[in-house]
C-alpha cells in the first residue's frame, strides 16, 4: 500500500505519501507516466556541483553573507545560553577544586609580588635600553578586535570555530586569533559578519614556534587528540618539561612572541633527525567564548620567492 | 507546506548543531571520560540536520526530500570548511537511497530505521572525509575513525528515533491541517508508515 502510494504513479494516489502537496511538480520528469527518479537525482546533483564550483570561485560569497546572517545571530544566542549553562555546571563541579586553587594562588601571589618588585626594576632598565635601541615590540603595536565564538565546524573532522566578526569589522583571511592565554589560530574564511578560524589544534595547522628559554626553533602541529606536537627541533636543543612555547614569527604567518603552550613531555630518538615534544595549550578550546583578532597584522606571502 | 517548513526547522537545527549540541556532547564526554578513558578526546558530532533530512525523506516524496537535502546541505556548508553545495550533494544521495528503500517497505521498523541511520552516517562521514582530502586537507584516517566517525555513529544511532518521531509528528500535523480532499488516503498512508 505504501509502495503503491508513494511511487509517483500517474493517478491521484501519488500525492499522499508525504501529504497532499507532494510530487505533482515533477510531471516534467516523468518517463512513460512514471517519474524518472534517477534523472531527478542527477539534476539535483548537477545543481549541487554548480553550487560547489561557484562557491570555490568565490561567486557565492555575497549570497553566503546574506544567508548566514540570521543563522549567525541564532547560533550566537544559543551559544550564549550553552556557555551560561556550562559555566553554572562547572562552578558547581569545581567548588572543591576552586578552594584548593585559591590557597595555591594566594601562595603564588605572595611570591609574585616579590618578583614583581624585581621585575619593575628590570622593566625600567629595559625601557631605557629600548629607547636607546629604537626597538619596539611587535605585540605592543598590534590592534585587537574582540569577537564572540558563535559556532564550531559541522564536519567534526576539521577543528574550526566561527566568530561573529567579518569583513564589516575589518577582519581578513590570515589574521591571527588569540586570547589572553595564548594563540588560538588564524582566520581562513571571512563573510560579512562572521569568520572561520582554523584552530592550532587542527591537523592541518602548522605554527612556526620557538622555546622561550632555549630559543630553539620548531613547528607546532595540531593532532587529532587535541594535543599539540612540537616538531623539527634540533637534536642539540634542550627541551625541558614545563618550557613555554611561543610563536617565532618565521614564515610571516603569525607575529612573534605569542604564547602557544607548555611542554608536557619530550620524545627524542637517536635515529631521528629532529626531536619532538608534546605541548599543551593553556586554552580550553572546547569552552572558548571570547577571542581577540589581531587586525593590524598582515601575513606575509613568501610563495613569491618560490617563483 | 512541508518544503517551506524545511527552512525554519533546518536553520534551527544547524544553529543548535553549531552551538548547544557540541557543548552538551563535550560535557557528556567529559563526564563519561572520567569513567572510561577511551571516550576522552573523542569529538564526534550528532548529525541533527542529516538525520532530519533522512527522516523526512523516509516519510515523504522524493522531490520534497530533495528540497530538504538542498536546504540542509547549504546550511551545513555555511558552518563547515566545505564549499557550498558539497554536503547538499551527499544529502541528495542519502535522500534518494532512503526514499527508494522506504517505498519497498510496508512498515518502518526500528531496526530498519537504525540500519538506515547507520548507513547514512557512514556514507556522510566518508564523503566528508574524501571531500576534505580533495580540498587539500589531510587527516589521519585511523584517528578520525576512532575519535570522530565511531562516536558520531553512536550519537546518531541514539538520536535517530527521537528525530524520526519529531518528523512524524510534524507530518501528522501537516496532514491534519491540510484540506481534506484526500482524507481516506491520509489514513491509508498512516497505516503504511507507522
Amino acid at each position: 500500500m505504501r509502495r503503491l502510494g508513494s511511487s509517483f504513479g500517474s493517478s491521484a494516489t501519488t500525492c499522499y505519501a508525504g501529504y497532499s502537496t507532494c510530487g505533482c511538480e515533477d510531471a516534467d520528469l516523468r518517463l512513460n507516466g512514471r517519474p524518472n527518479r534517477f534523472a531527478l537525482l542527477m539534476m539535483m546533483l548537477g545543481l549541487c556541483g554548480l553550487l560547489v564550483v561557484l562557491a570555490i570561485a568565490g561567486v557565492l560569497s555575497p549570497v553566503e553573507a546574506v544567508v548566514a546572517a540570521p543563522l549567525n545571530g541564532l547560533s550566537g544566542a544559543f551559544n550564549s545560553l550553552s556557555v551560561a549553562f556550562n559555566n553554572a555546571v562547572d562552578e558547581l563541579n569545581n567548588l572543591g577544586q576552586l578552594r584548593e586553587r585559591i590557597a595555591e594562588l594566594e601562595e603564588q601571589l605572595a611570591r609574585g609580588q616579590i618578583e614583581l618588585l624585581q621585575l619593575r626594576e628590570a622593566a625600567s632598565d629595559y625601557d631605557r635600553l629600548v629607547s636607546l635601541l629604537s626597538y619596539t615590540s611587535t605585540l605592543e603595536n598590534q590592534e585587537f578586535l574582540t569577537a564572540d565564538v558563535i559556532g564550531v565546524d559541522q564536519t567534526g573532522i576539521v577543528r574550526n570555530i566561527i566568530i561573529n566578526r567579518g569583513t564589516r569589522d575589518g577582519v581578513a583571511v590570515g589574521m591571527p586569533v588569540t586570547t589572553d592565554l595564548g594563540l588560538v589560530g588564524r582566520i581562513i574564511d571571512v563573510s560579512a559578519n562572521a569568520s572561520q578560524v582554523q584552530l592550532i589544534t587542527d591537523e592541518n595547522s602548522a605554527v612556526s614556534s620557538r622555546l622561550q628559554e632555549t630559543r630553539a626553533d620548531g613547528s607546532i602541529i595540531g593532532q587529532a587528540s587535541g594535543v599539540l606536537r612540537l616538531t623539527f627541533v634540533d637534536l642539540d636543543a634542550e627541551i625541558r618539561q614545563g618550557d613555554l612555547v611561543i610563536t617565532s614569527g618565521l614564515g610571516g604567518n603569525f607575529p612573534p612572541d605569542i604564547v602557544v603552550g607548555q611542554v608536557t613531555s619530550v620524545r627524542q630518538f637517536e635515529f631521528e633527525l629532529f626531536q619532538e615534544a608534546q605541548v599543551r595549550s593553556l586554552i580550553d578550546f572546547q569552552t572558548l567564548e571570547l577571542v581577540l583578532v589581531i587586525t593590524s597584522f598582515q601575513p606575509i606571502d613568501l610563495t613569491v620567492f618560490d617563483q | 507546506m512541508g518544503r517551506y517548513l524545511s527552512l525554519p526547522i533546518l536553520i534551527l537545527a544547524t544553529a543548535l548543531s553549531a552551538s548547544i549540541l557540541p557543548q552538551l556532547l563535550s560535557f557528556g564526554v567529559g563526564l563519561l571520560g572520567n569513567v572510561t578513558p577511551i571516550l576522552s578526546h573523542t569529538r564526534g558530532q550528532f548529525s541533527l540536520v542529516m538525520l532530519l533530512v533522512l527522516a523526512w525523506s523516509i516519510r515523504s516524496d522524493l522531490a520534497s526530500g530533495f528540497v530538504w537535502a538542498l536546504v540542509g546541505g547549504i546550511l551545513l556548508d555555511l558552518y563547515s570548511a566545505l564549499p557550498i553545495g558539497t554536503s547538499a550533494a551527499a544529502l541528495m544521495i542519502i535522500v534518494y537511497a532512503a526514499n527508494g528503500a522506504a517505498q519497498q517497505l510496508y512498515r518502518m521498523r526500528i531496526v530498519t530505521l537504525l540500519a538506515m541511520a547507520l548507513l547514512a552516517t557512514v556514507f556522510f562521514q566518508a564523503y566528508t572525509f574524501v571531500a576534505l582530502l580533495l580540498l587539500g586537507l589531510s587527516y589521519d584516517i585511523v584517528l578520525v575513525i576512532r575519535l570522530v566517525f565511531l562516536p558520531t555513529v553512536l550519537y546518531n544511532l541514539l538520536g535517530v528515533l527521537p528525530v524520526y518521531a519529531f518528523v512524524r509528528l510534524i507530518q501528522r500535523r501537516l496532514r491534519a491541517s491540510a484540506p481534506s480532499a484526500s482524507g481516506s488516503l491520509s489514513l491509508e498512508a498512516e497505516v503504511g508508515t507507522s
